[in-house]
């Protein structure tokens, strides 16, 4: 009876944590190019949104998801064409794709509040078979839950050993000096962003389609934002963003496990650990070149006409 | 504003002034065209639409109210952007500096309710600037000694701020029947509104910001020297500016005045604070103030722009089967439209 | 250089034709935009005065504004289908509506906006709509409003609700009979008194037929973060609870949360609900106002309408019991239909004291009554809710 509640919360942080570490992941990808997307929340939205419309439509969860991909791509091509092609400010461009993402969003989705769709099929861990319900039902995941682990070590095995990850990231360092060794720092950015979109989609895909099963206006409520503070809690690095994904929102388990035994600790205030947390890192971190930012995150790239 | 001629040699016999209105029209209208596509193809009419946003912004006397009152929130967040970009330094922080602001703010609202409004309001303000320059002062010494980006301490500090917000109002403060916010502020805690709108004095505190940072700028010493740090921070050290002391209080200033922001917002037009009564206020300032290129005329003007938009998306909920959020649209489109043509506008680069 | 001046030709060109299309909106829009109504008359001696030519123009318009999503399968649904009703039932009238208004900012400038469209009844049906509309209600006397679940009146402002409490120990009834574990999970948004209400009442009616059930309340503090609602859900079945209910804007991700992991639901707010959860639901209440809110309407048209302040229950009709679910046995249902006579004949009242709080201390002492103004205050639960009502 005592197990239960601990393992829930292992179970809970895994459901919920799978779409911040897809998204988590995505964002890894283009900040580790120099693109910082501060637009994610709307990425995300318009992701779920298409994702669960198309669900709805077709009745075809799998299709719903790789809608909600296809949407996170263009989305981030949109922010793409800003910041790489017009070479517009990246924070500022990042926020007005989120107001964008807020407004598409609620358009595509308005027809679809309230429907009720079959959400992607749950499979029990080998094994857990026998167990109740209760039990099975707990580790009983989806597709997508399963691919997250797959994807965060592809991720990694793309950016550190490869070429085209090794490219990435000298883009991300010093875009001028990786253009001068014969990379095309624009081509790289975009690719960035087009890997970036995917993942964030199927965040956004697992959102909507395989967790909540539903779609509402800002139904994110500031996952996007979460998101960028993880890629800084992982310190620009996938494997540990799993960690971080999964410490998040276990936080947000063990604070309902918490308030429902009737312990007075304020929600609110447990809420903010993870970015208090976040923040200490970073300053523990903070004078180390080694483990900070990419050097030109951020950075309008000009370039050569 | 230093507006690029060469590139745009037909207009170079325009003032500067006229000049820059005119890019803004431009502008604007383009990301209207682009929009009326999008209400095309959700089968709107646009002319009907544009017609019902302009009826209810500025077609009559209550929507021009309407639009001032929407108006003065992002005005002075976009300021709070301003004063520290001139150092070089990017507050992304303005959102969670008006939640603390906000909140010293209503903290002199529930514990002082018996003072008279000449001493409350005073009171309120100085608290609520007081809130923010200490929400930004993390972020400002953490950059000042060289240690962590402020972009990304104040980006962290946005997402604590709203909590702390929440713990304050139900832990402490909020009302009998509605959890979710404090009782509502008595009259003298709130700010005075003119000609029967909801259009405060909120106004006034936001215009004279805009002619101050304006005047500061451009006739002070400090100004001055904030414009050398901006522009070569190591120069202006070796020029004996003291730079660290600039950093830290451009950086607490642009607090204090994001707190203002919240402060307003709170006493002037909900008269209570509630859980989450920021959306992106401070964003939408740093949006604001970036696609200004921090120029004060620039500010008030795409302001005031932004004000009629979000103003005009309540009406076209009512009048067309069309969500209120899809007029984020419209918005996005016209801040899209001005971030992809950097070339009409030189701004300093952070 | 070139691309930039083709751009700068083309901005040109789209920004000409645009300030000569957008001449004619603007001249067009003048005229018709007319604010406020003639004048401040008594708004029910001039009705059945437009109500006469139908033929030209609607009798009545009426606004009605929402909280959230109209198709929320919640709250806001059952509302917009009330005032669908309207249409349906009386023909002449034209509805304005704008949902997603949550705060009261924002649902003072949609009612002035619906003034200015030439409304003349205001249904607004959030709580936070309550203030806004009782200040509106002193500048626009000529304007009736009509708000769901408030306490306020005024001259031209009055309040209309369903008795919740009372289908809620109605569900406690059915929840106590069903529940294995003796454990009921109530997942809500935030703690606000009716809320407490709510939970108190749903506890007390399982605490009749079982005395050792217990109730477990944990909050999203959200109305609409769908991913913690699931969190939420399956953080209450995991302590053991076997029934899940809740206070949520849309009951959607709850149901179907519960559904996933095989516990029985009960729902609230909107019939319809039932969709989500087809195998575990157990029943659920739902508001249907629209016989209601047809009924206000034509005391407007035909000038007898006064400020009253309405209550009706599920005997009225304001309020109904959902189907039972698949897996519902008989006895559960006649419990509930024993306890709906019983309420209904006012053998019953489900706050009548003794009633202790969760520490002990008596809150409604024997022989007494709490009262509605009580209820929309409740800071405290009944013994046997663990959770913190603060």
């Amino acid at each position: 009876m005592s197990l239960l509640p601990i393992l829930g919360v292992l179970s809970s942080a895994i459901f919920s944590g799978t779409s911040l570490l897809y998204t988590t992941l995505g964002e890894v990808i283009h900040e580790r190019s120099g693109i910082v997307n501060l637009g994610l929340e709307g990425v995300l939205l318009v992701g779920a949104s298409s994702g669960f419309a198309v669900t709805v439509i077709t009745g075809s969860p799998i299709l719903g998801v790789l809608v909600a991909m296809l949407a996170g791509v263009l989305m981030n091509m949109v922010l793409g064409y800003l910041v790489i092609q017009r070479k517009a400010n990246q924070l500022a461009s990042g926020l007005a794709l989120m107001f964008f993402g807020f407004g598409l969003s609620a358009i595509i989705g308005k027809p679809y509040v309230g429907s009720r769709i079959e959400g992607l099929p749950r499979l029990p861990l080998p094994g857990l078979d026998g167990l109740p319900r209760l039990y099975s039902s707990l580790f009983s995941f989806d597709i997508l839950i399963y691919l997250v682990i797959p994807v965060s070590i592809l991720v990694c095995w793309l950016l550190f050993r490869t070429r085209w990850g090794l490219g990435l990231r000298a883009v991300g360092e010093n875009a001028d000096a990786a253009f001068a060794s014969g990379r095309n720092p624009r081509l790289f950015r975009y690719q960035a962003l087009f890997l970036g979109g995917l993942l964030a989609g199927l965040g956004a895909a697992h959102l909507a389609i395989a967790y909540t099963m539903n779609w509402t206006e800002y139904m994110t409520a500031g996952r996007g934002f979460i998101a960028v503070a993880l890629v800084i809690f992982s310190r620009w690095h996938p494997l540990r963003a799993i960690v971080g994904a999964l410490l998040f929102s276990g936080a947000v388990a063990f604070q309902l496990l918490l308030q429902s035994s009737g312990a007075q600790v304020s929600p609110f205030l447990l809420d903010t650990l993870p970015y208090i947390l976040t923040l200490l890192v970073l300053i523990a971190w903070g004078g180390n070149r080694k483990q900070s930012a990419p050097a030109s995150l951020g950075r309008v790239y000009h370039g050569s006409e | 504003m230093a507006i690029n001629t060469r590139s745009f040699p037909r207009l170079a016999a325009f003032t500067p002034l006229l000049n820059g209105v005119v890019r803004y029209l431009l502008m604007i209208l383009l990301a209207l065209l682009l929009f009326a596509l999008i209400l095309l193809f959700s089968g709107q009419d646009p002319i009907q639409s544009y017609g019902d946003i302009f009826a209810a912004t500025l077609g009559s006397s209550y929507g021009f109210s309407e639009v001032l009152v929407a108006m003065i929130p992002i005005l002075i967040t976009a300021l709070a952007v301003a004063l520290p970009s001139r150092v070089g330094l990017i507050n992304v922080g303005g959102e969670g500096q008006l939640y603390i602001g906000a909140a010293f703010a209503t903290w002199g609202a529930l514990t002082f309710q018996q003072l008279p409004a000449w001493a409350l309001l005073p009171l309120m303000v100085l608290l609520g600037m007081l809130g923010g320059a200490l929400w930004a002062f993390v972020p400002a010494y953490l950059k000042a000694i060289g240690l962590v980006n402020e972009t990304i301490t104040t980006l962290l500090l946005n997402s604590v701020a709203p909590k702390l917000v929440g713990f304050l109002i139900f832990g402490f403060w909020h009302s009998a029947m509605d959890t979710v916010k404090t009782d509502n502020f008595v009259d003298a805690a709130k700010l005075p509104t003119f000609f029967g709108t909801r259009v405060h004095l909120g106004l006034v505190f936001a215009l004279i910001l805009l002619l101050a940072f304006w005047a500061f700028m451009k006739y002070t010493r400090w100004g001055l020297e904030m414009r050398a740090i901006g522009g070569n921070a190591q120069a202006a050290r070796r020029n004996g500016i003291p730079v660290k002391r600039y950093l830290i209080a451009a950086m607490c200033l642009g607090g204090a005045i994001a707190g203002l922001a919240g402060m307003a917002q709170i006493s002037g037009f909900y008269g209570v604070l509630l859980l989450n009564f920021s959306i992106g206020l401070g964003f939408m300032g740093f949006l604001i103030c970036w696609l200004a290129g921090g120029d004060p005329l620039g500010i008030l003007l795409m302001s005031f722009t932004v004000a009629v938009i979000t103003t005009g998306g309540n009406m076209l909920q009512l009048t067309r089967d069309l969500p209120y959020a899809a007029i984020n649209i419209l918005l996005a489109l016209t801040l899209f439209v001005v971030l992809a043509k950097p070339s009409f506008f030189e701004r300093k680069k952070p | 250089m070139n691309k930039n001046l083709l751009y700068r030709l083309l901005v040109f060109v789209v920004g000409a034709a645009l300030l000569l299309s957008a001449c004619g909106p603007a001249a067009t829009v003048a005229p018709t935009e007319v604010p406020a109504p003639a004048g401040p008359t008594d708004a029910p001696a001039e009705e059945p005065v437009e109500a006469a030519p139908v033929e030209e123009g609607p009798c009545l318009i009426v606004g009605a504004l929402y909280g959230g999503p109209i198709t929320d399968a919640g709250y806001n649904q059952a509302m917009h289908e009330a005032v669908v009703a309207i249409k349906e039932n009386i023909a002449c009238v034209e509805i304005i509506e704008a949902e997603n208004v949550p705060d009261e900012a924002g649902a003072t400038t949609t009612m002035e906006n619906m003034i200015s469209q030439g409304a003349t009844l205001i249904f607004a049906t959030a709580f936070n709509h309550q203030y806004p509309a009782l200040e509106l209600a002193g500048q626009h006397p000529e304007v009736i409003f009509e708000h769901a679940g408030g306490w306020e009146m005024s001259g031209n402002f009055a309040n209309f609700f369903g008795t919740p409490p009372d289908g809620w120990y109605m569900m406690g009834v059915a929840a106590g009979m069903m529940t294995e574990t003796n454990k009921l999970g109530f997942v809500a948004a935030f703690p606000l008194g009716w809320t407490s209400t709510f939970i108190n009442a749903f506890t007390l009616g399982a605490q009749s037929v079982n005395p050792d059930v217990e109730t477990i309340v944990a909050y999203t503090f959200s109305w609409g973060d769908r991913a913690k609602e699931a969190d939420t859900t399956n953080s209450l079945i995991n302590q053991g609870v076997d029934v899940i209910t809740m206070h949520v804007d849309s009951p959607s991700t709850v149901l179907s949360t519960a559904e996933t992991r095989g516990a029985y639901s009960i729902g609230y707010q909107n019939l319809a609900a039932q969709q989500f959860a087809p195998e575990y639901w157990i029943s659920g209440t739902g508001f249907t106002l629209g016989g209601t809110l047809t009924w206000l309407t034509s005391t407007v048209l035909d000038g007898t309408w006064e400020p009253i302040f309405l209550r009706c229950g599920i005997s009225d009709g304001c309020m109904a019991i959902a189907p039972f679910g698949p897996n519902v046995p008989q006895d559960v249902k006649d419990a509930v239909a024993a306890a709906q006579a019983a309420i209904d004949s006012g053998e019953l009242v489900v706050f009548a004291g003794p009633i202790v709080d969760q520490a002990g201390a008596v809150r409604v002492a024997e022989g007494e009554v709490l009262t509605d103004d009580m209820m929309s205050a409740v800071d405290w639960f009944v013994m046997g809710v663990t959770g913190s009502s603060q």
